[in-house]
């Protein structure tokens, strides 16, 4: 597999930006969360080819890319669900493979792109269930996981569908009640995959400004894939870009998010403006109704050069 | 915030334990229901009893019906409860893991490699009562494993292990049935009474190894029931929560055949009580995963009633339990499945 811009293999250092309090730990050598000559494959498809890849601590970090790309292979295997076929991750520099999964489950939550709850189980039941990996089984309930319980509800806005079956609920409230349980770990890492599929836009933007409060107050690392480049530039503080298992781009968003760019790793015409709000970059793509197809995308290149989104 | 439904219990020191309010109620009310079951089924009989001298027999007075009472009803009826708790906690068990409602040691191989191990032996002229059982406990536990090292691909599949396990039990009965038509009338006769699951004629020997298991499986079970809370998950969302799924789902189902194969080298495969003794317990429960106690009691109550049924409705000839268990258990399924259905939010 091969890309036009090489994959940098050299951890970047974390880069520092304005307006952000930095946590201590970020004066350690190295990143809690890093991988190493990573490759991940499922039965004989490689996925993810020796990559190298540092998450910066105390950050937010969003992985885009195009669909089957490789995004929830490598959150899962950043989050020890999946064996890399070779190289390794690193949690606090221990190999994760050499690290009991209990033990992982106190520093690092993840919540999957697609979960199953089971089966008549209540949306407090599950949140509940997020403080498994702190519990012994003499010690089933202590005051801390009933307050912490209490705060992800709150946080997420479920405290009042507590009593309500998962099964029964919409599609946004379901996302919202599976990230009450990812917080209920109360993990200094925490791995989301697509957190805001099937939220609509306003329950969207509260679910990332979760994630940055998170972040902000609490200082937890979090890594986020996002479908949505747009949200990705509005809310990371580095921005991983892949493209079929390789990572094409990374960065402050501001200088990783360019309409060649996207063109690169999504094959979209697009002109990038700075976000009104933000002033981040905002992705306006270039044509509605955009066929694909080689001479398609001749048209698109020669209309992007005009730089208008108007036909 | 605590789980809705959920009491804190803090008998001291830093110990702390959840425990579902309803289902506790419920095991309540199953625990009395059987006791009432227990008396009636020592009353009842060829000949009745009035519960005053069977009180007294149970507690060790000397009583005039000590004979039919404490010789002849009670062991049978040990072993009733035993074998209905061991199937009714083994079916929850294997339900669990291969997170199917439908699920239970007969799927995933223990009853029909029991089955066939037991009708070979009988064939080739094993009639011994000491041997017998204990061949059927190896056959149902090499059946298992079985099941289980065919459907171990990078971890336990459930679709995978149910459909394993169909496949091996379809082929098992199918050696069963070349031995039942292979053998003489009355060898082909007796193994049709075991492969019914019976509890004519049988008592405390049967009773004692398969009490001396359920004692130990009852720790096991404690921790079974804490590691039901995640496996109920997806697997990723289970690792996520630090399980080591590999292990605690061995484990589960480990434990599940264990139980279900001593209970069927005890008495026979005693139909359907693995299958409906958890989802009767869960659905008056209503709890998100099978509640282990409440199984137990509830396939306890399904094998006495039935046993209960056996001896009395046909008297003076005595049926098979395996005969009435599904008779008692399913109609009862079915009406808490229907009345679930017509109200919302309940799990069908
Ligand atoms: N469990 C699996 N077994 C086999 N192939 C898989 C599995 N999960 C994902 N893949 C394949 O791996 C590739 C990357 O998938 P994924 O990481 O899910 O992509 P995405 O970037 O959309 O999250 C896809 O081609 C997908 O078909
Ligand atoms: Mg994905």
């Amino acid at each position: 597999m091969t890309t036009p811009q090489p994959v940098p293999a050299q951890p970047t250092p974390p880069r520092r930006e304005a307006s952000q309090p930095v946590p201590a730990r970020e004066a350690a050598p190295a990143n809690r969360l890093a991988a190493r000559g990573l490759t991940l494959a499922y039965e004989d498809r490689v996925v993810v080819d020796g990559l190298d890849l540092e998450i910066p601590d105390g950050r937010v970090t969003v992985i885009v890319g195009p669909n089957a790309c490789g995004k929830s292979t490598l959150l899962r295997a950043l989050g020890r669900l999946l064996k890399p076929r070779n190289g390794s991750v690193l949690l606090d520099g221990a190999e994760l493979a050499c690290v009991p999964t209990r033990q992982i489950a106190r520093t690092l939550g993840l919540l999957p792109q697609s979960p199953v709850p089971p089966e008549g189980i209540t949306v407090a039941d599950l949140v509940s269930r997020g403080r498994q990996p702190h519990q012994k089984w003499w010690q089933q309930w202590s005051e801390s996981d009933e307050r912490l319980v209490a705060e992800a509800m709150e946080r997420t806005a479920t405290s009042d569908l507590a009593g309500r079956l998962v099964d029964e609920l919409s599609g946004g409230q379901r996302q919202r009640a599976w990230i009450a349980m990812a917080l209920a770990q109360d993990t200094d890492l925490l791995l989301l995959d697509e957190p805001t599929t099937f939220l609509d836009i306003a329950h969207q933007v509260e679910v990332l400004d979760l994630v940055r409060r998170l972040n902000r107050e609490r200082g937890r690392t979090v890594v986020a894939v996002l479908h949505d480049l747009n949200q990705a530039a509005r809310y990371a503080d580095h921005l991983i870009a892949m493209k079929a298992g390789l990572i094409v781009a990374e960065g402050p968003p501001g200088e990783v998010v360019t309409a060649e760019l996207v063109r690169e790793v999504f094959g979209l015409a697009s002109v990038v403006v700075p976000d009104p709000v933000t002033g981040s970059p905002l992705v306006v793509p270039g044509a509605p109704w955009q066929p694909s197809g080689p001479a398609a995308r001749e048209a698109q290149d020669a209309q992007d050069a005009t730089a208008t989104p108007h036909p | 915030m605590r789980p809705a439904g959920y009491a804190v219990v803090r008998p001291g020191g830093r110990a702390s334990f959840l425990v579902h309010r309803r289902a506790f109620a419920v095991t309540c009310v199953l625990a009395a229901l059987l006791a009432a079951a227990c008396v009636a089924y020592l009353c009842v009989g060829e000949s009745f009893v009035a519960p005053g001298e069977v009180v007294k027999v149970v507690f060790g007075r000397p009583s005039p019906d000590e004979l039919v009472v404490g010789e002849l009803r009670e062991p049978r009826l040990a072993l009733g409860l035993l074998v209905g708790a061991a199937f009714g906690v083994s079916g929850a068990l294997i339900q669990t893991v291969a997170r199917n409602p439908l699920a239970s040691p007969d799927v995933i191989g223990v009853t029909h490699g029991a089955g066939a191990v037991t009708v070979a032996a009988m064939t080739y002229g094993v009639t011994s009562y000491t041997a017998l059982p204990y061949l059927s406990i190896a056959g149902g536990l090499a059946a298992a494993a079985l099941v289980y090292v065919f459907a171990w691909r990078r971890g336990l599949h459930a679709a995978r292990f149910v459909l394993i396990g169909i496949g091996c039990s379809v082929a098992l009965s199918s050696v069963t049935q070349l031995f039942l038509t292979k053998g003489d009338y009355l060898v082909a006769q007796q193994a049709k009474v075991w492969l019914t699951g019976s509890l004519n004629g049988r008592g405390y020997a049967e009773a004692r190894p398969l009490a001396l298991v359920l004692l130990l499986a009852v720790p096991c079970a404690l921790w079974a029931a804490r590691a039901q809370r995640t496996v109920s998950f997806d697997d990723d969302t289970a690792t996520a929560l630090g399980v080591r799924l590999g292990r605690v789902r061995f484990g589960l189902v480990a434990l599940g055949v264990v139980l279900a194969s001593v209970a069927t080298g005890a008495a026979g495969p005693v139909d359907f009580v693995a299958l409906l003794a958890p989802q009767i317990a869960r659905r008056l429960t209503r709890t998100a995963q099978i509640p282990l106690p409440a199984a137990a009691l509830t396939g306890a109550l399904v094998v006495v009633v039935a046993d209960l049924l056996a001896r009395k409705l046909f008297s003076p000839t005595e049926l098979p339990v395996g005969v009435m268990t599904a008779a008692v258990g399913a109609p009862y399924l079915m009406w808490l499945i229907v009345r679930g259905r017509s109200r919302s939010g309940e799990p069908s």
